[in-house]
C-alpha cells in the first residue's frame, strides 16, 4: 500500500516535472522565434530605409539631421587629440621638404609677380569693354570659412561634415578649397553642413575640357580619381587638360577649377582632383545665388 | 536612499557603456587626422565594435545596441541609409550563429574569426550597395579598408577589454 502511495507521488512529481519543462520550452521557443522575428523585421527595415533614399524621404532626412545634431559636436571634441597627432605627423613630414619647397616657392613668386602685372592690365581691359558692350555681370558670390569636423572616405561614400555655426550654408552651394572646386552642401543641420565630395558616388558635375571647351559630366564613383562621362566619341582629351565647370544646369558657375585628367583609355577618362581632398582643414563655402535644378527639384519635393 | 540611487545610476551606466564605448569609437573613424593613408581608407571600426561586444557581452550588447549604432552611422555617414545597419546585423547573426566555437578560445582565434567574418560582412554591405548603385563600388577601396581594419583589430579589441574587465562588474547583472 504504502509502496503504491510513493509510486503515485514519483509518478505524479515526474508528470509535473515533465510539465514544467514543456512549459519552459515553449517559452524558449517563443523567445528564438521572437528573436528570429526581430532580426527578420530589422533586416527588412534596413532595406526599406535603402530604398526610401532612392525617393529622397523627408522622415529619413529628419531622421539623420537629428542624430547628426548630436553626433557632429562629439566629433568636434574628439577632433582636438587627433589634430595634435597630426600636427607632429605634418612636423616631420614638412622638415624634409622645407629647402625644395622654398627655393621652387622663390621661382613661384617670380612667375607670379609678371603674372600680377598682366592680370592687372587684362582686368582694366574687361572693365573697358564690358562697358562698351553693357554685359550684365553674374551676381556676386557671397562665401564662408568652415572647419572640417568629419570626414568619411571608404569604398561607401566620400563625404566631409563643415562647422559653419550659424551662416546661411544652403543645399547644393558650392564649396571649394584654394585648389578649386571639393564638393557641393548636401544639407544642413544646426550649424553643421554635410558635403558631398566631387569623389562621391552620388557626385556628378556638368564640366568642360579648358582649352577645347568640350563637355561631359564629371561622375564619382567612390574612388580617389572620378570619372568624366558623357564625352563625345570624337573629342579629343589629353592627360594633363584642365577641367572647368561648364556652368550647365546652373548649380556651380562656369570656370571653376575641378581638377586635371589623369588618365585616357577607350573605356573610362579618369581626372585627378587639383585639391588634395583628403587633408582639408578648411574649406570655403560659396553661394552664387544660382540655385538651379538642385532647388527647383527640392521646392518640388516639398510641394 | 541615496546610496541605492547611485548603485542604480552606476549598475545602469556599466550596462550602458558597451554601447556608450562603441559610440565613441564609431565617431572616432570620422576624425579628420590628415595622414593621407588613414584619410583615404577609413576602417569600419562599428564592425569591430559589434564582434567584439556581442562575441564578449551578449548580455550587454543586444539588438537594440547594434540598431541604435546603425542610425547613428547612417546619420554620420553619406553612404547609403541602412547599409551600416545591415552590415551589423548582419555580423551579429553571423557571430550568433558561430558564437560556441569562439568559446575559451584565445585571442588569436577570435582574430582569425574577425578576419573571416568582417570579410563575409563588408563583401554582402558592398554587395547590396552595388546593387542599389546598379555598378560596383572600388573593390581596391574596400579590401584596403578591410585590411587596416584587422590589423586595428588588436588595438581597439584591447582599449575595449580594458573598459570590460576595469568598468563592468559580473555581479548583479
Amino acid at each position: 500500500m504504502i509502496k503504491q502511495a510513493f509510486r503515485v507521488k514519483e509518478i505524479d512529481g515526474n508528470f509535473f516535472m515533465k510539465r514544467r519543462r514543456s512549459l519552459f520550452l515553449h517559452l524558449n521557443q517563443l523567445r528564438l522565434l521572437a528573436k528570429k522575428f526581430a532580426l527578420v523585421i530589422l533586416f527588412l527595415a534596413a532595406l526599406i530605409l535603402m530604398l526610401l533614399n532612392k525617393n529622397h524621404s523627408l522622415i529619413l532626412d529628419q531622421t539623420s539631421g537629428a542624430v547628426t545634431k548630436i553626433a557632429a559636436p562629439v566629433v568636434g571634441v574628439l577632433v582636438v587629440p587627433a589634430k595634435l597627432l597630426g600636427r607632429g605627423y605634418d612636423y616631420f613630414s614638412e622638415l624634409s621638404r622645407i629647402k625644395s619647397d622654398n627655393q621652387s616657392l622663390r621661382a613661384e613668386n617670380k612667375k607670379l609677380r609678371l603674372l600680377q602685372d598682366k592680370y592687372r592690365a587684362l582686368e582694366i581691359e574687361n572693365k573697358l569693354l564690358s562697358d562698351l558692350l553693357n554685359y550684365v555681370p553674374l551676381p556676386s558670390a557671397g562665401f564662408m570659412s568652415a572647419r572640417v569636423v568629419a570626414e568619411e572616405n571608404n569604398a561607401f561614400s566620400h563625404s566631409m561634415v563643415a562647422y559653419v555655426n550659424d551662416g546661411n550654408a544652403e543645399k547644393g552651394d558650392a564649396v571649394l578649397s584654394a585648389g578649386g572646386i571639393v564638393g557641393r552642401v548636401d544639407k544642413v543641420i544646426d550649424g553643421y553642413a554635410k558635403i558631398i565630395l566631387i569623389t562621391d558616388i552620388n557626385s556628378k558635375i556638368p564640366v568642360m575640357i579648358e582649352n577645347s571647351r568640350v563637355r561631359g559630366v564629371l561622375s564619382g564613383d567612390n574612388t580617389m580619381e572620378p570619372k568624366l562621362i558623357f564625352v563625345p566619341l570624337d573629342a579629343k582629351v589629353n592627360i594633363g587638360d584642365k577641367i572647368v565647370t561648364s556652368g550647365v544646369s546652373g548649380v556651380f558657375p562656369a570656370g571653376l577649377p575641378v581638377g586635371q585628367v589623369s588618365a585616357v583609355s577607350k573605356r573610362e577618362i579618369k581626372v585627378k582632383p587639383l585639391t588634395a581632398l583628403e587633408q582639408l582643414e578648411y574649406v570655403k563655402i560659396v553661394k552664387y545665388g544660382l540655385g538651379g535644378l538642385i532647388n527647383s527639384q527640392e521646392e518640388k519635393r516639398r510641394e | 536612499m541615496n546610496e541605492d540611487l547611485n548603485e542604480n545610476i552606476l549598475s545602469i551606466l556599466q550596462k550602458m557603456l558597451p554601447l556608450l564605448s562603441s559610440i565613441v569609437v564609431l565617431l572616432s573613424a570620422y576624425i579628420p587626422v590628415g595622414v593621407p593613408l588613414l584619410n583615404n581608407v577609413r576602417p569600419d571600426f562599428g564592425l569591430i565594435c559589434v564582434y567584439f561586444w556581442v562575441l564578449h557581452r551578449p548580455d550587454l550588447f543586444n539588438l537594440f545596441s547594434i540598431v541604435f549604432l546603425g542610425i547613428l552611422d547612417m546619420a554620420v555617414s553619406s553612404a547609403l541609409p541602412g547599409a551600416s545597419l545591415f552590415a551589423y546585423l548582419m555580423m551579429y547573426v553571423l557571430i550568433y550563429n558561430t558564437q560556441r566555437f569562439f568559446n575559451a578560445k584565445p585571442f588569436v582565434v577570435i582574430w582569425y574569426g574577425f578576419i573571416a567574418l568582417s570579410l563575409v560582412t563588408l563583401l554582402a554591405k558592398w554587395l547590396v550597395v552595388s546593387i542599389y548603385y546598379s555598378r560596383f563600388l572600388p573593390l581596391s577601396m574596400l579590401i584596403l579598408g578591410y585590411l587596416i581594419g584587422v590589423a586595428l583589430y588588436p588595438l581597439v579589441s584591447m582599449i575595449l577589454a580594458f573598459i570590460q574587465n576595469k568598468f563592468i562588474q559580473d555581479e548583479g547583472l
